[in-house]
């Protein structure tokens, strides 16, 4: 390679430099300006919702004024990302006030901008803007928008349908359950905790008429989701749903139920549960079944016994742990004795 | 022409084959680290985005997600155990368990816990244990409310891997995370480690780490970071542009193409099941989580099950880096020692088809590169003084050709810095960014040569089997805010 080459290559790699010095330095100016504005905005609002919610009586704040306050601090539809940032600062607000002030505060957001800037990220086609709309439109209660944000329960986008789902939930509650079996695409853990949060956030009385109508569903995260509803809602009626999967052919399935079964203490279904016990093909859901009957039993001799007696040495661990643990030392140490002198270790 | 071939000397063929082989080892690693910069990007704007619809705050109430145990060892941590313990008892998650594995300390650590946390020993004889580990002595539980997901085992000593799979042998949780006694964990960090565990649906999440901060000459109150500093000496904040480097380009480019075979020691989450499924942490090496995470990436591909190792962009951890040349050399000592035995263990992997693109690229990215890099430096240093003995050095050429590649290092490295700045808020002030710069200026005059060395070091000792343990990792400690 010629040094006259190597030269150049050098002066544009430092050229290179020189610019990313100039981008970092833009990058921690705009920074420093813009946390100025976001908190200006910041401020205002707060201001524009205390002075809405508990008004001066002599000189009660009018939207005209709050509007033309919102201008002044740039929101406009020309400036999108402090839009934006308004929108973030509502759904904030109104998540932390309840009552009578949450109407108003609804009334409030139905009158100052950005209203209808959220449907219209719905209707874009990036699935980033697409997702955000329907986030705020729930979040902010648009309940108008339901009919178009329905169909994209399926939508190709991961995030687009996540986020119409919880919209359904959000409108609909109980009712929305229906769409479960139905779902196309998996519906992933945190997605099925997030419905059962929401669900559990806005509507607290349970359905169980609802919730029965999808229990024929053989969709696992349907039959997932099922258990962690009973589960949050506490639901004891239904805890033959939950039994009835501990044997099921999906681990995942088993998982979910093990885990919820053990917000409940079924005393009476005990012995149904130890019956389970043998018919789990996995060793660790196994334990955590063998725990549970620990916890919510009196201990079980004979059960613990025949446990010690297994095969697997995980199991036969687990039993002898419980069994010394419970004031059944002897019976420990008299299986592990008989277990030398088969092997022949003392014999003769 | 035919006589100009004939012409040529064995000497010529050794010096240009010896400045092809350099070049082209060179240029390979420049192109993969600047291909690096780019998925590092995606990733990072693709979590930035994905973020905005996985708030932690919208699953924070909810009560069926993962429980998940917290294991730190501690060796011979009398003089900040007590701190360090709060510091880790008060991160926010509800289903939290903090196991603290006592690995035969000689001081009073164990002493201090009894008395400060109200412990009272249990009874350890009958007490599934998966995974063989040194015995355990007590296992102890506080009396007071107030720490109950604290567990304390007492254990002989059996070294830092030991201690950890004791730690995960108590454990009955879904989720296990492994640190060191004496870092400093986001309050959020564990939420934000759950996240990638519930959103996957497709593959497993066998490992996932996060970016590890340099907290050297910062402001510590109760065990939290008040104050974020960059350290005052050259080392640790050389280190600080190294785990921008390594956490946020690095470690994020390759989980994009999930190609990542290391998940730090420091802060690391791992799925109890399958972790005990392999067995623990290898008790007999020196860099158990590197090896840890080929074996649980290896486990997988044997059982032929969809699987992904995942970091997060954010800082949720924060250590103290050496603090001195002498430290620097025995931890990279150690990490070399480490990489050379996983290679040696796992060097079936290597170009075997049988486990896909783990033994078709990964794996010999990191014995080609990460093992081989040192090796190849090392000896071009031989070969440049031998060529400039020799008089077969060009050095107006030379010299060219090392500014160009001090340059791409520069730019390597301000990009890095770039990327934090623009991603994270840590370092705002001008004259940080500057500082950090100019480190990373000085680093290939300063601090590489040291790091060189170190490496070597651990290479000569593996070479000749001279035994080695893990060294003395000496703190000077964070600066404890009174107020």
């Amino acid at each position: 390679m010629d040094i006259a080459v190597l030269i150049l290559i050098l002066k544009v790699g430092l050229l290179i430099l020189i610019l990313l010095w100039i981008s970092i330095s833009f990058t921690m100016v705009y920074r420093r300006r813009r946390s100025r504005k976001l908190r200006l905005i910041e401020n205002t609002f707060a201001e524009v919702v205390s002075n809405y919610l508990y008004p001066d009586k002599e000189n009660p704040v009018s939207l005209v004024e709050i509007q033309r306050l919102m201008r002044k601090i740039g929101i406009r539809e020309s400036r999108m990302k402090n839009v934006q940032y308004l929108i973030a600062l509502m759904i904030r607000t109104q998540r932390s006030i309840l009552g009578k002030n949450h109407d108003r505060l609804k009334q409030l957001y139905g009158q100052i901008p950005p209203f209808r800037a959220s449907i219209s990220k719905v209707r874009t086609y990036g699935w980033y803007n697409k997702a955000c709309g329907i986030r705020e439109i729930y979040e902010m209660n648009q309940t108008q928008y339901l009919q178009e944000i329905i169909p994209l329960r399926n939508h190709k986008n991961l995030y687009v349908r996540r986020e119409a789902q919880i919209a359904l939930v959000v409108f609909l509650g109980w009712e929305s359950l229906r769409f479960i079996p139905y779902l196309k695409k998996k519906v992933t853990r945190w997605q099925q905790i997030k419905i059962v949060e929401k669900l559990y956030d806005l509507y607290r009385e349970p359905q169980v008429e609802s919730l029965r109508k999808i229990y024929g569903s053989d969709r696992v995260f349907a039959k997932q989701l099922i258990m962690r509803i009973i589960r949050k809602y506490g639901l004891e009626s239904e805890i033959d749903y939950i039994l009835s999967h501990l044997d099921h052919s999906n681990y995942e399935v088993r998982e979910a139920a093990i885990y919820c079964l053990n917000s409940f203490k079924v005393t009476t279904k005990i012995e149904e549960i130890k019956n389970f016990f043998h018919r789990i093909p996995v060793v660790s859901q196994q334990r955590q079944l063998i725990d549970y009957i620990f916890e919510n039993s009196q201990i079980d001799l004979d059960f613990y016994m025949d446990l010690l007696r297994t095969s697997n040495d995980e199991i036969k661990l687990k039993a002898a742990e419980i069994l010394w643990n419970s004031g059944y030392k002897e019976k420990v140490q008299e299986f592990y004795l008989q277990q030398y002198s088969n092997t022949g270790v003392y014999a003769e | 022409m035919q006589n100009d071939l004939f012409n040529i000397s064995w000497g010529d063929i050794v010096f240009w084959s010896v400045n092809y082989f350099f070049f082209f080892y060179g240029l390979v690693l420049m192109s993969i680290y600047f291909t690096g910069i780019i998925l590092a990007n995606r990733a990072i704007r693709r979590t930035k985005k994905r973020s905005v619809f996985l708030n932690v705050k919208d699953i924070v109430g909810a009560t069926d997600i993962p429980s998940v145990t917290l294991v730190a060892p501690a060796y011979n941590e009398g003089l900040t155990i007590v701190e360090n313990v709060k510091s880790l008892l008060s991160i926010q998650y509800p289903y939290y368990d903090f196991i603290l594995v006592n690995d035969g300390s000689k001081d009073d650590s164990l002493e201090k816990l009894i008395k400060e946390f109200e412990l009272e020993p249990g009874d350890a004889t009958f007490i599934t244990q998966p995974i063989p580990t040194a015995s355990v002595n007590y296992i102890y539980k506080s009396r007071n409310k107030k720490y109950t997901h604290l567990t304390v085992i007492d254990k002989n000593n059996g070294g830092k891997a030991d201690a950890l799979n004791a730690g995960m042998n108590f454990a009955n949780s879904e989720l296990v995370i492994c640190t060191d006694a004496d870092c400093i964990i986001e309050q959020d960090a564990l939420i934000k480690m759950v996240r990638p565990y519930l959103e996957e649906d497709d593959k497993e999440i066998i490992a996932c780490g996060a970016g590890i901060g340099v907290v050297n000459d910062s402001v510590v109150k109760n065990g939290v970071l008040k104050e974020l500093r960059l350290p005052n000496n050259l080392v640790p904040m050389v280190q600080v542009v190294e785990c921008i480097r390594a956490f946020l380009l690095g470690r994020m480019a390759w989980g994009e193409i999930n190609g990542l075979m290391l998940v730090s020691g420091a802060f690391g989450m791992y799925p109890l099941k399958r972790v005990i499924e392999v067995g623990g942490f290898d008790v007999k090496m020196v860099g158990e989580d590197l090896e840890l995470c080929v074996r649980l990436r290896t486990h997988m591909e044997d059982l032929q099950l969809p699987y992904k190792v995942v970091y997060l962009p954010e800082t949720l951890c924060w250590t103290e880096a050496p603090p001195t040349y002498q430290v620097l050399i025995n931890q990279r000592d150690r990490w070399s020692r480490g990489l050379w035995e996983t290679i040696s263990i796992h060097k079936h992997l290597l170009f075997n088809r049988k486990y896909g693109k783990m033994g078709l690229i990964y794996f010999p990215y990191w014995v080609i590169f990460e093992f081989g890099a040192p090796l190849v430096e090392f000896l071009g240093i031989i070969a440049l003084f031998v060529f400039a003995v020799l008089g077969l050095i060009n050095w107006p050429y030379a010299i060219l050709i090392y500014s160009f590649i001090y340059l791409l290092g520069c730019l390597f490295s301000t990009a890095a810095v770039f990327m934090y700045v623009k991603s994270f808020n840590h370092y705002t002030k001008p004259r940080q960014v500057i500082e950090l710069l100019l480190a990373s200026y000085l680093e290939p005059f300063l601090y590489h040569p040291v790091l060189l060395y170190g490496q070597m070091k651990g290479y000569y000792k593996k070479l000749f089997k001279i035994k080695s343990g893990w060294g003395v990792m000496t703190r000077k400690g964070f600066k404890i805010s009174e107020d």
